[in-house]
């Protein structure tokens, strides 16, 4: 039962890996990811490892992917087209390093012969959450904060490689509400070849960007 | 043998779960309809049996018999896909939740738990099913192949992304009070003081902003803005027709209905009544009747404040919905968990 659960699930991830590099659309790439996701998720249930499965799941396909999906969704990427010609003298490189990991697959596994783990016979709970939060508060607490240090560097360049935008003139006009705009359409002096874009989230803030005290003067609409 | 016998009763204990939830959540659409109509100073649908009691079966039988349209520049197989995505990812969550204590049947010496069943990870697994349920709007936006599709599938996931952030952040004070992710434990953890210790008398702050989260991961008003009718038509279901635009309509509701299920589980004291355990005495059958009707009668509460917010408040603009996510419920999330990780340090025995 259990082997036949593995040889479904493994099946399902290489298939869907195979998909992933053969499809041409960059949004089915992106869905037979998510399938090699899935499919690792339930091995390691299999493993004994919900947890690890869970957090899987929740980081990959929950918060990775969609990430993924919405940027292939926004730039309207066009199908892949084959390319012909370029690159040629790697197809006979992919060759040899196919057949290198190949080798190295079949030497680990002849040396596994040897001396063969059965998982019921490592720690019963390894990957239980009661576990992994002991071991990752205790004993390897230092590597756990410095990821999170990482992780905040990252947050922190995103956002200030994101914030990076021009400045508005004094007399730009600004549609509030709209995340960002073509400098060209707000401001008639600038050209169209123009690609600085003009930002705003709010009225407040396009009114303080302008200069003004408040952009929308309330007796003035009537 | 017993492993087959064991996926058997599991297989029928799924398939009533699933049948009672459907109709709870069939009835919740005609119950919105009423309570929405009685808000709004008119009737509702109230020809179909009576006081309208068959409107759902109706409504089963129109989606059904109507036509069935494909748009031709769709993708195909993902425009097909979408659907059934959306409706599993919010079935799939049913499994864990503790409906009741183990119930002993009267004369016979079974029990049966009231819970299809306990993981480890329970918790986990409710966020990790539900964030694949954002796929399914997202894909059926794309596929359409619709501006209007399009822009309703990219705000939902935005939407649902931001606020997956302070829904699990607003979790984190009840995981730290219980000291486990299995909701059969948290939900025992709350039967002190004659059931009603429940964890919102603690988690007062986690609870709204969950409760808030909830409501925009659910695609709710006022937080209806992948589906808003004056902007986007209908957002990322607006090609869809017939049975599939059913789908997306049962996966909202059943999503509803799961949302409200880990609010009482979390936050209202599960399945536990007050009093209930001191009138009955644990383990007998009329305890576990009682409790299974005490927690169906706190989710339909949370169903209840479902309609009565749709009828009262108006739509979030979109950029006030992503300040609000970010700057609002995020910190507020955040400072949660602070103040309840001090009182535990602090008081340690409470």
């Amino acid at each position: 039962m259990l082997a036949l659960l593995f040889l479904l699930f493994a099946a399902l991830a290489v298939g869907c890996a195979l998909a992933m590099v053969a499809q041409r659309n960059p949004l089915y790439s992106a869905i037979s990811l998510i399938g090699v996701f899935v499919s690792l998720a339930c091995l390691y249930i299999m493993l004994a490892a919900p947890f690890i499965a869970a957090v899987q799941v929740i980081v990959y396909e929950g918060a990775i992917m969609p990430g993924v999906v919405f940027v292939i969704m926004l730039l309207n990427v066009e199908v892949e087209e084959r390319r012909t010609g370029r690159l040629k003298f790697l197809v006979p490189a992919a060759v040899v390093l196919a057949f290198v990991l190949f080798a190295e697959v079949a030497f680990i596994l002849a040396s596994m012969q040897e001396f063969y783990v059965t998982p019921a016979s490592a720690s019963a709970n390894v990957g239980v959450t009661h576990s992994i939060g002991t071991a990752l508060f205790t004993q390897y607490l230092l590597p756990f904060e410095i990821t999170s240090i990482l992780l905040l560097m990252a947050i922190v360049g995103a956002m200030t490689l994101a914030r990076r935008g021009g400045l508005l003139s004094p007399n730009a006009r600004v549609i509030p509400g709209a995340q960002q705009l073509p400098l060209s359409i707000v401001d008639a002096s600038v050209g169209i070849e123009d690609t600085r874009a003009v930002e705003t989230d709010t009225t407040d803030e396009a009114a303080r960007l302008l200069g003004y005290e408040r952009l929308r003067d309330e007796s003035e609409r009537e | 043998m017993d492993t087959a016998l064991d996926i058997g009763l599991k297989l029928v204990a799924i398939t009533v779960a699933f049948v009672v939830v459907l109709l709870i959540v069939a009835y919740t659409v005609l119950a919105e309809r009423r309570v929405l109509g009685f808000i709004q100073g008119r009737l509702g649908p109230n020809r179909v049996g009576y006081g309208g009691v068959l409107q759902p079966f109706a409504d089963l039988l129109k989606f059904i018999l109507k036509e069935d349209i494909v748009p031709d520049k769709s993708t195909r197989f993902i425009y097909f896909l979408a659907p059934v995505i959306a409706t599993m990812a919010a079935l799939m969550t049913m499994i864990v939740y503790p409906f009741g204590p183990e119930i002993r049947i009267p004369f016979t010496g079974i029990t049966i738990p009231l819970t299809i069943t306990r993981l480890d990870i329970g918790l986990l697994y409710v966020l990790g099913v539900t964030s694949v349920g954002v796929y399914g709007i997202m894909l059926a936006g794309w596929s359409s192949n619709n501006k209007y599709s399009l822009m309703g599938g990219l705000r939902s996931s935005a939407q649902m992304i931001s606020y997956e952030l302070a829904l699990g952040l607003s979790l984190i004070g009840v995981i730290m009070l219980a000291g486990t992710l299995d909701l059969g434990q948290i939900v025992e953890m709350q039967s002190g003081w004659h059931g009603t210790r429940w964890f919102i008398i603690f988690q007062p702050l986690g609870f709204i902003v969950y409760l808030t989260a909830a409501i925009a991961e659910t695609n709710r008003v006022p937080f209806d803005l992948p589906e808003a009718e004056t902007e986007l038509v209908a957002g990322f279901h607006t090609e869809y027709s017939a049975m599939k635009f059913a789908l997306f309509f049962l996966a909202e509701y059943i999503n509803m209905f799961t949302v409200s299920m880990l609010a009482t589980t979390l936050f209202l004291g599960g399945w536990n009544v007050p009093f209930a355990e001191d009138i009955f005495g644990r383990g007998t059958f009329l305890f576990g009747l009682v409790s299974a009707i005490g927690f169906l009668l706190k989710v339909v509460f949370f169903l209840f404040l479902y309609i009565w917010l749709r009828g009262t408040l108006p739509r979030f603009r979109f950029d006030q919905l992503m300040s609000f996510g970010w700057r609002i419920l995020l910190p507020l999330a955040l400072l949660s968990i602070f103040i309840t990780a001090t009182l535990i340090f602090l008081f340690p025995n409470l």
